[in-house]
């Protein structure tokens, strides 16, 4: 036991996860410490303080390149955080697909990540990392899957800059899910829900149609939009024929979008929108897991 | 359907040696160090503070003694002169009860004295330094020893006790020399009682 050690027991950080562990929420993991959470897209970097309570600050956002962004606006952004660390929303560069009988078996989370062969099987492909999230009534499952050059590029990136990268994660991925556990309360499948969930989060968009608690079409873009609204309202139309004339539409969006949820309610009429979003939503969800 | 899973997938790049947290029992290790600090603290503060007060009741109690030892001496001093002074009024009432008043010595002898006798010299000496001793010497004009009897029988009636007699008869003359020392007749009964 050495000097760092003994010090890590008396401030009690021993006895937390470490910063870097990504099986710990990003609570446990600073307790008391101020982060910055940063949201990356193609051609726009955008970031948002998180206090020592947890509380996200105001988000500021840059339409350039992030690299270029993050070395001229690190000075500023560095005092934001306690000790450098940082959460990563990757908003590009990633796919969300539908996928069917993939494997279940106990422990395949774990294998996901290191031997993602073992779950995927043929859909397997070499240089990702991957995400699933299965669908407890029928044989369908949410893959998500990342660039593995990309998280690598992006850790670098981050890593030049000064800041120790603690979590990469996909913000439209998230929204997804809490979406997915926001309208899918009741368990067992004597109340099916039937839904058009549409997530928007810096500038992607992911539709996934749910029937009767099936999950039938699932559609995701990155980088469709910017100041403009209109390529959410284009990419999402074709779904209204398709859609049963009951199913309503269960919108989340990163920041709220008072327009978007008025131009949907055009787009599609006669449909009830249910809409999750609240301000720094992705953020608190960061922080709250 | 329920959907449940609220954790967040993460793609970084894991680090091969991250260790899992101690368990939170272990925390009882740097509470107990910090409570043993907070208590040496708190005892070392009131090892002080007993100490400041120790060192301030020794000052208290040195001053007293010293004003003690200071009154005890000015006693002793007052008791040494006191005494002294007793010792003076004690010799000076000893003196004034051993020096007796010769008149009635005097009476007596000169009563004694018989028809066919006289006194011829009669001399009472007395020393300062010892006044209740009275040197006599008494020349009579007689011719027996029977007056002199008389003459002493008178004086013991006094209460005096003659010491040293010494008589000398010549021709019709008698020398009589003794010392004389009163004694108190009730000294005797107050010693008796005393015992």
């Amino acid at each position: 036991m050495n000097s760092i050690d003994l010090k890590s027991i008396l401030n009690f950080s021993a006895f937390r996860p470490e910063p870097d562990d990504p099986s710990a929420s990003w609570k446990k993991r600073f307790p008391a410490e101020k982060t910055v959470f940063f949201g990356l897209g193609r051609g726009a970097l955008s970031w948002r303080a998180i206090s020592r309570s947890g509380t996200p600050g105001d988000l500021e956002s840059v339409r350039a390149d992030p690299k270029e962004v993050l070395v001229q606006s690190s000075d500023h952004i560095k005092p934001l955080t306690d000790h450098g660390w940082c959460a990563v929303s990757l908003c590009t560069r990633y796919v969300i697909s539908l996928e069917t009988n993939l494997s279940r078996r106990s422990g395949s989370e774990e294998m996901l990540k290191s031997n993602p062969r073992g779950v995927l099987g043929g859909r397997y492909e070499r240089g990702k990392r991957y995400a699933l999230t299965h669908n407890p009534e029928t044989n369908s499952s949410i893959l998500l899957a990342f660039d593995e050059d990309q998280v690598r590029k992006t850790e670098g990136l981050f890593t030049e800059a000064g800041f120790r990268v603690g979590r990469v994660c996909c913000g439209a991925y998230i929204l997804l899910k809490h979406a997915l556990v926001s309208a899918n309360t009741v368990k067992g499948s004597e109340q099916p829900v039937s839904t058009f969930y549409i997530v928007c989060c810096e500038g992607a968009v992911c539709a996934l149609v749910q029937d009767q608690d099936r999950w039938l079409e699932l559609r995701s873009r990155t980088d469709v939009y910017e100041e403009d609204l209109t390529p959410i309202t284009d990419l999402l139309a074709p779904f209204h024929s398709r859609l049963a004339p009951e199913i309503g539409i269960t919108l989340v969006c990163d920041e709220p979008m008072e327009d978007l949820a008025e131009r949907l309610g055009k787009v599609f009429a006669n449909r009830a929108v249910i809409d999750l979003s609240r301000p720094a939503l992705l953020a608190t969800l960061m922080v709250q897991n | 359907m329920q959907i449940t899973e609220h954790q967040i997938d993460d793609f970084k790049s894991d680090r091969k040696d991250i260790a899992p947290p101690l368990p939170a029992v272990l925390r009882l290790v740097p509470l107990v160090f910090y409570c043993s600090i907070a208590v040496a603290v708190i005892l070392s503060s009131i090892f002080a503070i007993q100490f400041q007060l120790a060192v301030q009741k020794r000052e208290n109690h040195k001053t007293a003694t010293a004003s003690v030892a200071v009154q005890t001496q000015d006693a002793k001093n007052q008791r040494t002169a006191l005494e002294a002074q007793i010792k003076k009024a004690t010799d000076i009432q000893n003196w004034v009860a051993s020096s007796r008043p010769l008149q009635p010595l005097i009476l007596a002898i000169t009563r004694s004295m018989g028809p066919r006798s006289s006194i011829v010299d009669l001399r009472l000496d007395r020393e300062a330094d010892n006044p209740s001793q009275i040197k006599m010497n008494l020349s009579m004009g007689t011719d027996s020893t029977k007056q002199l009897d008389l003459t002493v029988e008178k004086i013991a009636e006094l209460n005096y006790r003659a010491f040293s007699p010494t008589q000398t008869l010549g021709r019709g003359q008698l020398d009589y020399k003794a010392t004389l020392v009163h004694q108190d007749p009730f000294s005797h009964q107050n010693e008796e009682a005393h015992r």
